[in-house]
């Protein structure tokens, strides 16, 4: 093909203007790591960023910075000699592959004012050109199907048309860590990749309580972890909390239609602990608003009473139909609907308070110690990444 | 040369060698940054510290990074006793200890702490029952090596932790420098445990303090708070994947090798049976052997191998420079003859046939050489 360059516009960077340099470096790190499988040479300039192809097919680089957090779009590039006939066998080329009936624009910039032919004698040259060799086409100026670009520059010609959107947000990391707080559900890896969109770094915690939960539900999680890792290029660290000893306690000390509500607690206070140990400024969980008793407004504030990080609910006045929409989207569904128990499911009581009262909740709570419990859980955390796997075998050779 | 002075230090692998300059080559980066590369660079730290815990058999023990075992000792028990306080103020420590436990306890005692000495056996191993005499309510910290340093000696560890299991408010402590890569010992019910990757063919300046509640420690040296915060200074992670490197070959040879030592402990005793003025202690681990040339000085016969281009050491290299009688033999019941005409001979998995070989003739050489003075 002949296409050599890969054409990268930023999404929200371009509202940056003093701290831009920062954006662009962190989307240049993140646009490495999704390509590190390329022998691809990457050049990120303050409006856009040029990635030389080589041998590297470019529909398959272009899949690899499709949902790379900060790029709009990405587009083709052929580079061409600055000669009129190559212009014309390349605009002829792109209109080819138009369909029937299709109309079409020559757009130019003259990045190289010194060129011999002016903007308009470009546009009136290359319009004419495939009108005679393409009759299927036609022109229209004000809302064309497709634009032929063609850049001016003292190094060559770049003409490209096709515009691939992308995730578009700000590149992951510029935005502060948060912590996520995920299920294994539906909803909060969804809850995770919004926030991630924003230019947040997630880690995750998740809870589980073996024996009662199954190492298959804690995989499943390290799987969701897995593709969020995949497809945003970020690392995401996930923080596994044993939690058996306290929910077996909570059991046993709060009344059953109010355990749900201390578990919900106990998990935030250690969430808010974990997030200071991580620099994390906010806690992100896939609440929405209504779904289930834990996720009423009176809930929400019996249990957001234990912290005072925010908490970010990005799901929170979704419909559930749009929710599993976007996971099919970000492909986290499938995974998600294995039916595998966690800690919420187990533990479910019969009829939870969907209007829990902050102070009969601590009347309850007063009367066990779980302060102990949750140092302990605390220190028991274990730790997974994406990468742990290719890791160790990096580092197999070293240890 | 043939070095049989492995008790003091040891030949680092080549294997040891390539990660130690490898890593400082790629994962030079502070394990502390936040960076990417920091990031990286504090995986390793934390797959080295698995590595490390796995193959000590120590699963859930958690493990700091120290720069061997003396900081490891000190460490263990100037935060440990101190955190005790409230609960006792008596220590229990063997006689046999190395100089950076002994030394400690000692200091110990102008913060109020009473320490007591546990009897050793004609064995070279501590006196259970007198251990068991001197355990009461007081006692806070034990500390009993695994593998004396001196002879060699088997500790008998579990032992110690069954007696400990009426007495929970006791932390135990084991220095375990002599035993690794010597000798599979249980150390899973022992409260903390120190290592030196320098004694197990590691390379010098790291070690590990392994311990089963970090609650329990505190710093002793201020500073950046790395190590969660007990071990401050930029952490040393090409020594410390080096060690975790050290630890895996070691562990992969031992039994064989432990087979070849023990043959050459029996041809080296075999080969002195009899002779007039020369006693050899009874042996723990086959590593290492304490033989006496009784009426000689151990540095005289320490001089005379080294003519022999063979090195060994009298009593330990920590030591050997103090002028006073080694404690562990004197504690053994030896006399004091017996004492100052002792070198020891420490092999390791390195030692060849042929060096033993070459060492027993040496052996006879100088038994003739100065046999004038022996008695």
């Amino acid at each position: 093909m002949i296409y050599d360059h890969i054409l990268v516009r930023y999404g929200e960077i371009t509202l940056k203007t003093r701290n831009r340099k920062m954006f662009i470096n962190a989307l240049r790190q993140n646009m490495k790591r999704a390509l590190s499988d390329f022998d691809v040479e990457l050049n990120a300039h303050w409006d856009r960023a040029y990635i030389t192809l080589g041998d590297e097919a470019p529909d398959a680089v272009m899949d690899a910075l499709e949902n790379v957090n900060g790029i709009l779009s990405v587009s083709p590039v052929a580079k061409l000699e600055r000669s009129e006939a190559a212009m014309k066998d390349t605009a002829v080329h792109f209109a080819d592959g138009f369909d029937e009936g299709d109309t079409f624009k020559i757009e130019v910039k003259r990045a190289d004012k010194s060129y011999h032919l002016k903007t308009f004698d470009i546009q009136q040259m290359l319009g004419g050109h495939v009108l005679d060799n393409v009759p299927k086409l036609d022109v229209d100026v004000k809302h064309p199907d497709h634009q032929i670009m063609v850049e001016v520059r003292i190094d060559g010609i770049y003409m490209y048309h096709e515009v691939r959107p992308c995730i578009g947000g700000l590149p992951i990391g510029t935005g502060g860590r948060a912590l996520l707080m995920l299920s294994g559900g539906i909803d909060s890896p969804v809850a995770g990749l919004e926030v991630m969109k924003k230019g947040v770094e997630i880690e995750a915690v998740h809870f589980h309580s073996p024996p009662y939960t199954s190492p298959q539900a804690t995989e499943k999680v390290k799987q969701l972890i897995d593709i969020m890792s995949k497809r945003t290029g970020a690392d995401i660290k996930l923080h596994i909390v044993p939690f058996t000893e306290l929910q077996t306690k909570i059991y046993d000390w709060i009344p059953d239609n109010m355990s749900m509500t201390t578990t919900r607690r106990i998990m935030l206070i250690i969430a808010e602990r974990l997030a200071e140990q991580l620099d994390a400024k906010a806690i992100v969980n896939g609440e929405n608003l209504g779904q289930v008793a834990s996720q009423t407004l009176a809930s929400m504030h019996a249990i957001n009473a234990v912290t005072n990080f925010p908490v970010l609910r990005p799901l929170l006045t979704l419909e559930k139909n749009e929710i599993v929409a976007m996971a099919r989207k970000y492909g986290t569904y499938e995974t998600s609907v294995l039916p595998y128990e966690d800690c919420c499911t187990i533990f479910k009581p019969k009829s939870p308070k969907t209007k829990p009262v902050v102070e009969k909740v601590e009347k309850f709570e007063s009367k066990v110690d779980f302060e102990p419990m949750i140092e302990k859980a605390l220190a028991g955390i274990e730790c997974y990444s994406v990468n742990d796997a290719e890791e160790n075998e990096a580092f197999k050779s070293l240890l | 040369m043939i070095y049989m002075d492995n008790a003091a230090t040891t030949r680092p692998y080549e294997d040891v060698l390539d990660t130690y300059m490898n890593v400082n080559r790629s994962y030079y980066f502070n394990t502390a940054s936040i960076h990417q590369a920091g990031r990286e660079a504090a995986k390793l730290l934390e797959a080295s510290r698995r590595q490390v815990l796995d193959l000590m058999g120590l699963g859930n023990h958690e493990c700091i990074f120290t720069s061997g075992a003396t900081e490891s000792n000190n460490i263990a028990i100037q935060s440990v006793l101190r955190h005790k306080k409230p609960f006792g103020r008596t220590m229990l420590i063997s006689e046999l200890e190395h100089p950076s436990v002994i030394n400690v306890a000692e200091a110990m005692k102008d913060e109020g702490f009473n320490v007591r000495y546990i009897r050793t056996l004609p064995d070279g191993t501590v006196d259970m029952r007198h251990f068991a005499e001197l355990l009461d309510d007081d006692v806070v910290f034990v500390t009993v090596m695994a593998v004396n340093n001196i002879v060699g000696s088997i500790q008998p560890i579990e032992e110690i932790c069954e007696a400990l299991r009426q007495y929970p408010r006791v932390h135990f402590h084991v220095d375990a420098t002599q035993a690794v890569g010597k000798i599979r010992m249980d150390y899973s019910e022992v409260d903390s445990i120190s290592i030196s990757a320098h004694k197990f063919h590691g390379v010098k300046g790291i070690g590990a303090l392994m311990v089963k509640e970090v609650k329990t420690l505190s710093a002793i040296t201020y500073g950046g708070g790395h190590e969660g915060n007990i071990r401050s200074g930029t952490v040393n992670l090409p020594g410390a994947a080096a060690m975790a490197r050290a630890l895996r070959i070691s562990d992969e040879e031992l039994d064989g090798s432990y087979t070849r030592v023990t043959a050459y402990n029996r041809r080296v005793r075999a080969a002195l049976d009899g002779l007039h003025a020369i006693q050899v202690q009874p042996s723990g681990v086959p590593h290492i052997m304490n033989i006496s040339f009784t009426g000689a000085k151990g540095e005289v016969v320490v001089n005379a191998l080294g003519s022999h281009d063979i090195f060994v050491s009298t009593t330990s290299a920590c030591a050997s420079k103090l002028k006073k009688l080694n404690e562990t033999l004197l504690a053994m019941g030896n006399a004091q003859p017996v004492i100052e005409g002792s070198i020891r001979i420490s092999f390791s998995s390195q030692t060849e046939d042929m060096e033993v070989e070459r060492l027993i003739t040496a052996l006879h050489a100088v038994h003739n050489e100065i046999g004038d003075v022996l008695k």
